[in-house]
C-alpha cells in the first residue's frame, strides 16, 4: 500500500521546543500529478506541513517518504513559493527566476534562454531589470513562481502563496496556476487558509483540525473546474465550498468554546 | 540653500570679531582662518601631511573591515565563535581607544604601525556589531529557498548571508569611517613627524591659533565630503535597497 503511493506521510508528528504539539498523527498518501489543497484554521500547522515534505524540518514523530525514500534535506525536486518576502532583495528579477540554474551550473546562453521563457510564462516582460521591492505583491509572487518553476521541480509546494494579494491579483494568479497545472501537469500542494481557493484549485482538498492539527477529513473534488468563471454558478461548486466551510467553522468555534 | 546656517554662523563669528566682542586670544577672525587655509593649500605645504595621515586612516579601516566582516559573519553561523568572542567585544566597546595609543607604542614603536593599530582596532566594534546583527537577522526563508534551489550548505554564507548583511555592514563601515578620522588625530597628536594631528598640535603649541583652525576647518570639509562620497556610492551599488538616510 505504501510502496505504491509517490508521496506518502506516515503517522507524521511534530513538536516545537518539546511542548506545543502542531502537528498529530498525520498520514497521507499522494498520488504523482495530484493537486492536493490543504485548508485549516490558522495556526492547524498546515505550513509546517508543507515545510516538513521540503525538507526544512525533520518530523518528531513518523515519516515522510518521497517514491519509497525518505526526505532528509531540502531539494531542487521539491520546488517552494512562500508566501512572501522569499525574493532575494538584491538580485534582478531576472537573477532571481535564474537563482536555481546557476547553482546547477547551467550555461550563460542556456540560462538567459529559459529565464526569457519563465518570464513570459509567468507574465513579467519589461520587468526583466528590477529589484523586489520595485515590484507590487502580486508581481513579486509571479517572480517566486518563475524562480520555483526554471528548476523544474517534480512537486511543487505552495504555502499560501497569493494570501498577502489583493482579492483581483490573487484570482488572476489562481487562474494561471490552474493553467499552469494543465499544462504541465506536476504534483502540487498547496495551503491556503481561503476554501474557495482550496476548491478551485484542488483536485483533493485537504480539511485540518485546529492545534494540535490533524487530518480531519479528505474530499476529492468531483466535478471539473474548467479554465473561465462559469464554475461559480455551478450548485455543486458551491456545495462543496459550504461544505468545507462549515467544517472548518466547527473549528475555529471549538478553540473560541 | 541647506548651508545657509552655517554661512549665518561665519558672518556672526566674523562681525564678533570685528567688533571686538571677541578677542582674537580667545578666537582668531574668521577671515584670517580662511587666509590660513589658503596659504596652507597653495603652499603645498598641507598635502604631505594630508597624505601621511589618510595613508594611516585608510589602512587602519581597511583592516577593520576585512577582519570585522569576517568577525561579525563566524559569530553570526557559528555559535561558538559568537560565545567566544561576544564578551571581549562588549569589553573593548566602552574603552575610549586613543587611551590605548600608548600601550600600542610600547609594543609597536612610535611609527605609522601602532597608529594603524589603533585606528584598526577602534573601526573594528562597529565593523563587526554591524556584521553580525546584519548576519543574524537574515530571513530563514531566504535561508531556506536558496536551499530549496540548490545552494549547497557551505556556499549559503556567500550566496545569501553576506548579500543580504550588506546594507547593515555598510552602515558600521560609514561609523567606522568617522571613528578613523577621530583616532587618526588623536593618534597624531601624542607622537608624529607628518599628519594633520601633528600640524594642529604643533601650530597650537606655537600660538599660531589660525592655522589650527585652518587645519581643523580643512580636516571638517574633507571628513564631509568623504561622507557625502561614501553614502552616494552606497546608494549607487547598493541600489537594491532602500537606504534611509
Amino acid at each position: 500500500m505504501t510502496c505504491a503511493s509517490y508521496l506518502s506521510l506516515q503517522g507524521v508528528g511534530m513538536q516545537f521546543g518539546g511542548t506545543a504539539v502542531a502537528l498529530d498523527s498525520i498520514s497521507l498518501n499522494i498520488a504523482e500529478r495530484e493537486f492536493i489543497t490543504i485548508v485549516g484554521p490558522s495556526g492547524c500547522g498546515k505550513s509546517t506541513l508543507l515545510y516538513l515534505i521540503g525538507g526544512f524540518l525533520q518530523p518528531t514523530t513518523g515519516g515522510v517518504t518521497l517514491r519509497g525514500k525518505p526526505i532528509i534535506g531540502p531539494s531542487p525536486d521539491r520546488g517552494i513559493v512562500f508566501q512572501r518576502y522569499s525574493l532575494f532583495p538584491w538580485l534582478t528579477v531576472r537573477r532571481n527566476i535564474s537563482f536555481g540554474l546557476e547553482e546547477l551550473g547551467i550555461s550563460r546562453a542556456e540560462r538567459d534562454r529559459i529565464v526569457a521563457e519563465h518570464v513570459r510564462l509567468v507574465h513579467l516582460e519589461g520587468c526583466e531589470d528590477r529589484y523586489p521591492r520595485e515590484l507590487s505583491g502580486g508581481m513579486q509572487q509571479r517572480v517566486a513562481l518563475a524562480q520555483t518553476l526554471v528548476c523544474r521541480p517534480e512537486i511543487l509546494l505552495m504555502d499560501e502563496p497569493f494570501g498577502a494579494l489583493d482579492a483581483q491579483t490573487r484570482r488572476i494568479l489562481q487562474d494561471e496556476m490552474r493553467r499552469l497545472w494543465l499544462r504541465d501537469t506536476k504534483t502540487v500542494l498547496f495551503v491556503t487558509h481561503d476554501v474557495e481557493e482550496a476548491v478551485v484549485l484542488g483536485t483533493r482538498i485537504v480539511v485540518m483540525s485546529t492545534r494540535p492539527g490533524r487530518i480531519k477529513e479528505v474530499i476529492e473534488r468531483d466535478f471539473d473546474i474548467a479554465d473561465g468563471d462559469e464554475f461559480e454558478a455551478n450548485p455543486r461548486f458551491a456545495a462543496l465550498k459550504l461544505r468545507i466551510w462549515h467544517s472548518i467553522k466547527e473549528e475555529v468555534e471549538a478553540v473560541r468554546a | 540653500m541647506k548651508f545657509m546656517p552655517l554661512l549665518l554662523l561665519a558672518v556672526l563669528w566674523q562681525t564678533a570679531s570685528m567688533t571686538g566682542l571677541l578677542p582674537a586670544t580667545v578666537l582668531p577672525p574668521f577671515s584670517s582662518v580662511v587666509a590660513a587655509l589658503v596659504s596652507l593649500v597653495t603652499s603645498g605645504e598641507i598635502f604631505p601631511h594630508t597624505a601621511a595621515s589618510f595613508l594611516r586612516a585608510g589602512a587602519g579601516l581597511l583592516l577593520a573591515v576585512i577582519f570585522g566582516t569576517a568577525l561579525g559573519l563566524a559569530m553570526a553561523r557559528v555559535r561558538a565563535i559568537q560565545r567566544s568572542i561576544e564578551p571581549i567585544l562588549l569589553s573593548i566597546y566602552p574603552v575610549p581607544k586613543p587611551a590605548l595609543i600608548p600601550l600600542f607604542m610600547v609594543w609597536l614603536g612610535i611609527g605609522d604601525v601602532s597608529k594603524i593599530a589603533v585606528i584598526a582596532l577602534s573601526c573594528l566594534v562597529p565593523v563587526v556589531i554591524s556584521t553580525f546583527n546584519g548576519a543574524r537577522a537574515v530571513d530563514d526563508i531566504l535561508l531556506w529557498s536558496a536551499r530549496a534551489r540548490g545552494t549547497a550548505e557551505h556556499r549559503l554564507l556567500w550566496r545569501v548571508v553576506l548579500p543580504a548583511a550588506l546594507p547593515q555592514i555598510a552602515t558600521g563601515v560609514r561609523t567606522a569611517i568617522a571613528i578613523a578620522l577621530i583616532v587618526m588625530v588623536s593618534s597624531e597628536f601624542i607622537s608624529a613627524e607628518h599628519g594633520l594631528g601633528y600640524l594642529i598640535f604643533s601650530y597650537g603649541g606655537v600660538g599660531a591659533d589660525d592655522a589650527m583652525l585652518a587645519v581643523v576647518l580643512y580636516l571638517t570639509a574633507i571628513g564631509f565630503l568623504i561622507d557625502r562620497a561614501y553614502v552616494a556610492g552606497l546608494r549607487r551599488l547598493l541600489a537594491w535597497h532602500a537606504f534611509a538616510h
